[in-house]
């Protein structure tokens, strides 16, 4: 076996494990921290697969600003040395069936396709990916980046909204 | 109107953090304005009106100028100061009060110059010396007149 | 002359001549990794002398100077203090996550070294999205702290990880926005091509006014992103103790310690390469025999001598400025730098378009 297919198992079962570890572990900020852990063995995947641009951008949305607003949360909402309790057996059975499904959905997904074995071009440079999100011909991005752009910014518009005190009138 | 308060309180900020970091800058390349002094290697003098004990003065041939009056002893505040007196016979035959024991209690003095202002013979002083650090409390309690030490002549 | 350059070069023909590739990278990385390591090491005893001297004079004091030939081997013997200290564990903390915290900090610290170019041909790791490999990595040290805040069990250390979370978070954005004006102006994100572009002047030279406030912007950013006075409040020792690492003793707190140094050092050493040129010797435009001269002053020592102007800088507004308020905190970054730097943003923009730099 190759150094590079070692490092590939290995990236996935800390993938693995530490996913596990997050969904099962009764403190809160130790499951966040096995996310953080299970975000950055992403992110080495895909070093590991050379986009490190993608490895880049999934340590700056995931680790940098996901996870510590996670982590945030939960300083303001919970408090330290405290478990949480164990959960009802009715939710962790639905919880279960649901990530069968989705397990099963993904796999009928790869088993029907077939797969290159090969990248099919080169480097990703951040240069062609600039270039293909601002495509408007065949085939480019510029509509879904349009798109999501809008969806940011009703969603920050709609924390504003939130997060505004209302105007008490005068008297 | 709105953009130009805020141009100016850049302006302003970074003219008041600029001159700020000019001072520190003068003194980071001026080393002459350290007055910091290397404390084992230089010891001060300390100037002459610095209080920092109470000693007895003592000429060359071992004479004091104390004559036990207790006079220092009872200006004391704070009972510094305790004096023990002896009878000493004089040579016409009379007995006459004399200094046994001049105890000092350093650890008590709040060195407030009383005993000085008080004594009629000028026989104590304040002394510039400052390090009184000791392992133990009971060092602080001295005698101030040297062992074998007389009454100089002609102090009543 | 003997470059760096050609030590690496030869070592790597030497070892590639008689093992096989797997072992030769190995052996490469086990180097790697041991310099680096000793580099931390170095680093944390003369920064710590020098952030001592520095803030003796400007206080107009001596500093330490007892230890050694003026005080030089200080931090030697502190150093050797931490090291056989007790590490204590505060009752009630989080054991797994209290000893982990450090260790995130200290191998962020490390991770932040790879793409860092020395000198010509001596970098760990070529990467070609440098500039935004560090900014990434760099954003994970806040979990770090908000760990060792958590674990400890203390109401400071929580205040402390908060705080210091909320700062980072937000002084990214306006770091980051004046790294992407060079980026901008060269079009590259790896490190090798910003030095490159360099080699008729700096960026702060060739940029003007753009680049300059854009590096006012960077430095105030970096300084508050590594947790330094005026911007210190993680640890704001009169109202927090020491903040998030309030309950860390011996070589635990010694971790947090030397983290905090790399980190200026590698920040400084980024300012450096993006405004400063890295390791390019000073240059100016078509002055041959200047040009010349200055190349004879090897690349190590003009990227050193760089880093370390710019960790004076750093020093001396630690020395010289109050620490800020929380609100004032929050205010200069979102009221001021922030709008600040995306208007640069799009006047460099403009700039690189028109071509209205020195080139």
């Amino acid at each position: 076996m190759e150094v590079s297919n070692i490092i590939f198992y290995l990236l996935g079962a800390l993938i693995l494990a530490c996913g596990v570890l997050a969904v099962t572990s009764r403190q809160i900020f130790r499951s966040a921290i096995y996310l953080l852990f299970c975000m950055m063995s992403v992110a080495g995947l895909y070093f590991w697969m050379q986009y490190e641009f993608i490895a880049a951008v999934q340590i700056v949305v995931y680790v940098g600003g996901i996870v510590v607003l996670i982590i945030f949360s939960i300083f303001l909402t919970h408090r330290v040395g405290k478990d949480l309790a164990e959960p009802e057996f009715k939710r962790t059975l639905f919880a279960g069936l649901a990530s069968l499904f989705a397990f099963l959905l993904f796999w009928w997904v790869i088993k029907r396709n077939e797969f290159f074995g090969e990248q099919p071009s080169g480097e990703l440079s951040v240069r062609r990916i600039g270039e293909e999100m601002l495509n408007y011909k065949q085939g480019g991005f510029v509509l879904p980046f349009e798109v999501v752009s809008i969806l940011l910014l009703a969603a920050m518009v709609g924390c504003i909204v939130i997060a505004m005190r209302a105007q008490t009138e005068k008297n | 109107m709105f953009i130009v308060d805020y141009i100016k309180t850049v302006y302003s900020t970074c003219k008041s953090l600029l001159s700020g970091m000019r001072l520190t800058g003068y003194y980071f390349f001026h080393h002459k304005e350290i007055i910091t002094q290397q404390y084992p290697d230089v010891r001060l003098v300390m100037a002459e009106r610095f209080r920092g004990e109470v000693v007895m003065t003592h000429d060359e041939k071992n004479e004091h100028r104390c004559t036990g009056c207790t006079a220092c002893e009872l200006a004391c505040p704070n009972a510094t100061i305790k004096i023990v007196t002896k009878q000493e016979l004089q040579p016409d035959g009379k007995k006459k009060k004399a200094l046994d024991t001049f105890v000092y209690h350093l650890e008590l003095c709040t060195m407030c110059n009383l005993c000085i202002m008080a004594c009629p013979t000028d026989a104590i002083k304040m002394a510039q010396t400052y390090e009184h650090s000791v392992f133990d409390r009971n060092q602080l309690t001295k005698k101030l007149n040297a062992p074998g030490s007389k009454l100089m002549e002609g102090v009543e | 002359m003997i470059s760096i350059e050609h030590i690496s070069q030869s070592l790597h023909e030497a070892l590639s001549a008689s093992l096989n590739s797997t072992l030769v990278l190995l052996i490469e990385m086990v180097i790697a990794g041991v310099l680096v390591i000793a580099l931390f090491a170095v680093l944390g005893l003369v920064l710590v002398f020098m952030e001592r001297k520095v803030s003796a004079y400007i206080q107009i004091r001596l500093g330490p100077n007892r230890v050694g030939y003026q005080g030089f081997a200080q931090t030697a013997a502190d150093t050797l203090k931490l090291l056989i200290k007790e590490g204590l564990t505060p009752d009630g903390a989080d054991k797994f996550l209290f000893n982990l915290a450090p260790l995130v900090v200290m191998v962020v610290a490390m991770l932040i070294m790879a793409p860092i170019a020395f000198t010509k041909g001596f970098q760990l790791w070529d990467i070609n999205i440098g500039v935004l490999y560090v900014s990434a990595v760099s954003s994970i040290s806040v979990i770090g702290i908000l760990m060792a805040g958590w674990a400890s069990n203390n109401k400071y250390s929580m205040l402390g990880a908060m705080r210091s979370g909320a700062q980072i978070v937000s002084y990214e954005l306006s770091a980051g926005l004046s790294v992407i004006t060079i980026v901008i102006l060269v079009g590259s994100l790896s490190i090798n091509d910003i030095i490159a572009s360099q080699q008729n002047g700096w960026w702060i030279f060739k940029g003007h006014i753009p680049v300059m406030i854009s590096f006012i912007i960077f430095v105030i950013a970096v300084t508050a992103e590594t947790n330094r006075a005026p911007f210190d409040l993680a640890e704001a020792e009169s109202e927090l103790t020491a903040g998030f690492h309030t309950e860390y003793s011996g070589m635990r707190f010694a971790f947090f310690f030397l983290a905090e140094y790399v980190n200026i050092f590698v920040v400084c050493a980024i300012g450096a390469t993006l405004f400063f040129g890295g390791w390019m010797p000073f240059h100016i435009g078509s002055w041959e025999a200047f040009n010349h001269v200055m190349d004879f002053i090897p690349g190590i020592v003009w990227f050193f001598g760089k880093i370390f102007s710019l960790i004076f800088l750093i020093m001396w507004f630690r020395w010289t400025f109050p620490r800020l308020r929380i609100d004032q905190l929050l205010n200069l970054e979102w009221k001021y730098l922030l709008p600040i730097a995306m208007f640069n943003l799009l006047l460099t923009t403009l700039m690189a378009i028109t071509g209205f730099y020195f080139k």
